[in-house]
């Protein structure tokens, strides 16, 4: 009897239950799960505002999760994002008190971070430095460079122009959800139907493999790398308009909850494996954990836990999927 | 089947352990509130200002060697903030030359440098030294390490006299201490109280729980409001770090989670108050969902100005310069001397000595819409 348990939950067998299995179906049964289960303890958890605002204040850090899975799934990592999000925050900011029209406001911090993150992809993959080590630097010199820069100063005064968060399409769609959305589903789709996007599956899976069969590697990941830049640019915007106050420091752990998000999204570690359909939807749940700590008056201190706690859950699992998979082999 | 009941168990099990967390969650008695320290407090009067009547502590400055005596002669003083260039300094700058003009004998000049960096401090103070002044007034960017050269100034016969951050007592003879925790707290549950009533719920979005200031103002405030407004219901304590998107999301959660139970946020810190204000102008309670808290006033305008936000706690960055300018005066004059009680500080009135060689600029300033605009920081 334990044999044909076993035989059933391994993947590859019967469309549905592979379905059933997937990452992203776990993570959509948890959100709903976690959802159910606090509103019994708490109805006021259920009502559609706070579904709302729990996407709502959180959708920058899916759509940053968007580029990071791009970039674990390439086989790199980058620890700079979250203080890029700072620094194209302050940029934006910078411009839209000093007058620039609206559009440069929005379109400048998506340039620069195409940039900067192209450069560090150039580095990456030309130079043949590891990631970690590249975006470790880049993470200080952005940090430090924006509180020499800025001096801590924060931007207040913000024209009401600037709010790009605060649009609401048609009076009811929020724009940062609207942009989660549609960025999560274009880039699936991308990843999973263009050339180029089954390109970064191959490079992170097995980059010899993938050079024979006609890709190039460090061209694909200095892509990937320019991409994820145009992700945080459309995070740190998000993040910026948000409010009416840009602290002008790098907002603390964000690179850590954008990680997180990817890693428990399903994208592996290893590399040439995760969607961001399920980054998205780890992005989501870790913010509705966060707001149902307080429904249940857990002491928020936990959440630090329960992050940790799924990336574990999942990166284990993972690695149990592939041994299985090699084992079935 | 074996595994099927072990599977079973490991299921009631899990759901347990769920609800025993919800249930201790929900269990905790709430005598004291949550996010303040276990220091004695010393709640104020309900009623009165700022009087402290607390233990005399002998003086613990320093003292000039060798000062020549200059009492009623005009004075050159240079005033080094932590900085200058930004509104908060340019504030304390503006009371100093408020003061100079006020006294007519004295002449301040603010220099510092652009960043707060201690080194470039120490650097300045240092070359004043050797150029020569009758007076020091500083804002220390680290109270240990400008201790060294604020001594080699008391020990050329430099007046020396602190405002805002502090040095070790002995570098220096006066310290202006723009707030102490229990006045700020009167400040904040008063405006509270004020706002919603004396018998609504309110909750409170802090740093972290072991942020030693706000752990204070908390451990204050709790004890001040058992005194003084014992209906006021306290709910909850959120953290948020010193983040402006992790304060407007907890602070969401909070409005979310109580709906009409909740009458009012306090804000802890600068960035938890204005993403506070800014979370309940998003869920459209702007004037029945009050915020009070800690912020400095150019991030507060809109929310003050739109009238969602009635008071902001801080002090008066004029008023402390202004004070600072007076104090130097009186010691030099003669008329502040070690184990003083009080001060004169002009149209302040008098100042109270603490902790033995501090002096109390007053109650905390309230910014509120009328006032507002006069501050650029």
């Amino acid at each position: 009897m334990s044999t044909i348990v076993v035989s059933r939950l391994r993947p590859g067998e019967g469309g549905a239950l592979r379905l059933f299995a997937s990452q992203e179906a776990l993570l959509a049964f948890a959100i709903v799960g976690i959802a159910i289960l606090v509103g019994l303890y708490n109805p006021r958890f259920l009502a559609t505002r706070n579904l709302g605002d729990i996407v709502l204040g959180n959708a920058y850090i899916a759509v940053a999760a968007i580029g990071m899975s791009m970039v674990i799934v390439s086989g790199n990592i980058d620890i700079s994002v979250g203080s890029l999000i700072g620094v194209l925050a302050t940029i934006s900011g910078s411009l839209a008190v000093a007058g620039v029209p609206i559009i440069l406001v929005w379109l400048t911090p998506l340039m620069v971070g195409i940039l900067v993150m192209m450069l560090q992809g150039a580095v990456i993959a030309y130079l043949r430095i590891p990631a970690i080590v590249v975006t470790l630097g880049m993470l200080s010199i952005l940090k430090g460079g924006l509180i020499s820069v800025t001096g801590g100063r924060w931007i207040t005064d913000l024209p009401q122009s600037f709010h790009l968060a605060d649009i609401e399409l048609f009076g009811i769609l929020p724009m940062p959800v609207l942009i989660m959305v549609a960025a999560t589903i274009l880039a699936a789709l991308w990843m999973r139907y263009s050339a180029s996007g089954r390109a970064i599956f191959a490079t992170g899976g097995n980059a010899e493999a993938a050079r024979l069969c006609g890709v190039s590697p460090r061209r694909t990941v200095v892509m990937v790398f320019a991409l994820h830049g145009l992700f945080a640019g459309i995070a740190a915007l998000l993040f910026a308009t948000q409010l009416k106050v840009i602290q002008s420091t790098v907002p603390p752990n964000l690179e850590l909850t954008v990680i997180t998000a990817a890693v428990v999204g399903g994208v592996s570690i290893l590399g040439g494996v995760g969607t961001v359909v399920g980054s998205t939807l780890a992005a989501v749940l870790i913010a509705e954990i966060a707001s149902a700590l307080v429904f249940i008056n857990v002491s928020p201190y936990w959440i630090h836990a329960v992050q940790g706690g799924l990336i574990l859950v999942t990166v284990v699992a993972d690695i149990l999927r592939r041994q299985r998979r090699q084992v079935g082999e | 089947m074996k595994q099927l009941v072990k599977h079973r168990m490991m299921k009631t099990a899990a759901l347990v352990i769920l609800g025993a967390a919800m249930a201790g969650g929900s269990a905790v008695a709430a005598d004291k509130w949550d996010g303040g320290d276990d220091l004695p407090t010393s709640p104020l009067a309900c009623d009165a200002g700022p009087a402290t009547a607390a233990a005399a502590k002998p003086y613990d400055g320093g003292q000039p060697t060798g000062a020549p005596d200059k009492a009623g002669k005009p004075i050159t003083l240079v005033d080094v903030p932590k900085l200058i260039g930004i509104g908060y300094f340019n504030a304390t700058s503006k009371g100093m030359q408020d003061a100079a003009k006020e006294i007519g004998n004295v002449k301040v000049t603010t220099d510092g440098p652009t960043e707060a960096k201690i080194d470039e401090q120490i650097k300045f103070i240092d070359n004043y030294i050797t150029r020569g002044v009758d007076g020091i007034l500083f804002a220390a960017n680290d109270p240990v390490a400008i201790t060294p050269v604020l001594k080699k100034a008391l020990s050329k016969g430099i007046d020396v006299v602190g405002y805002d951050a502090n040095s070790q007592p002995d570098a220096r003879q006066w310290f202006i201490n723009q707030a102490q925790f229990n006045g700020i707290a009167k400040a904040m549950v008063d405006a509270m109280a004020k706002e919603v009533g004396e018998d609504k719920g309110f909750a409170i979005v802090t740093s972290t729980f072991t942020t030693p200031n706000q752990a204070r103002w908390i451990a204050e405030m709790s004890a001040y409001a058992a005194k003084c407004h014992p209906k006021l219901k306290w709910l909850e304590t959120v953290e948020a770090q010193e983040d402006n998107v992790l304060s407007f999301n907890q602070a969401t959660t909070l409005i979310n989670k109580y709906g009409d139970k909740l009458s009012g946020l306090f804000g802890m810190t600068s960035v938890a108050t204005p993403a506070s204000a800014e979370a309940v102008t998003k869920a459209g309670l702007c004037g029945k969902l009050a915020v009070v808290g800690l912020a400095t006033p150019n991030a507060m305008k809109p929310y003050v100005n739109a009238g969602c936000v009635k008071s902001v706690v801080l002090w008066n960055p004029v008023d402390l310069g202004y004070a600072a300018t007076y104090v130097m005066r009186a010691v030099v004059d003669g008329k502040l001397k070690p184990g003083a009680t009080s001060v004169d500080a002009g149209k302040l009135g008098k100042l109270n000595v603490i902790n033995g060689s501090e002096i109390l600029l007053g109650s905390p300033f309230i910014f509120t819409k009328d006032n507002i605009k006069d501050f650029d920081f």
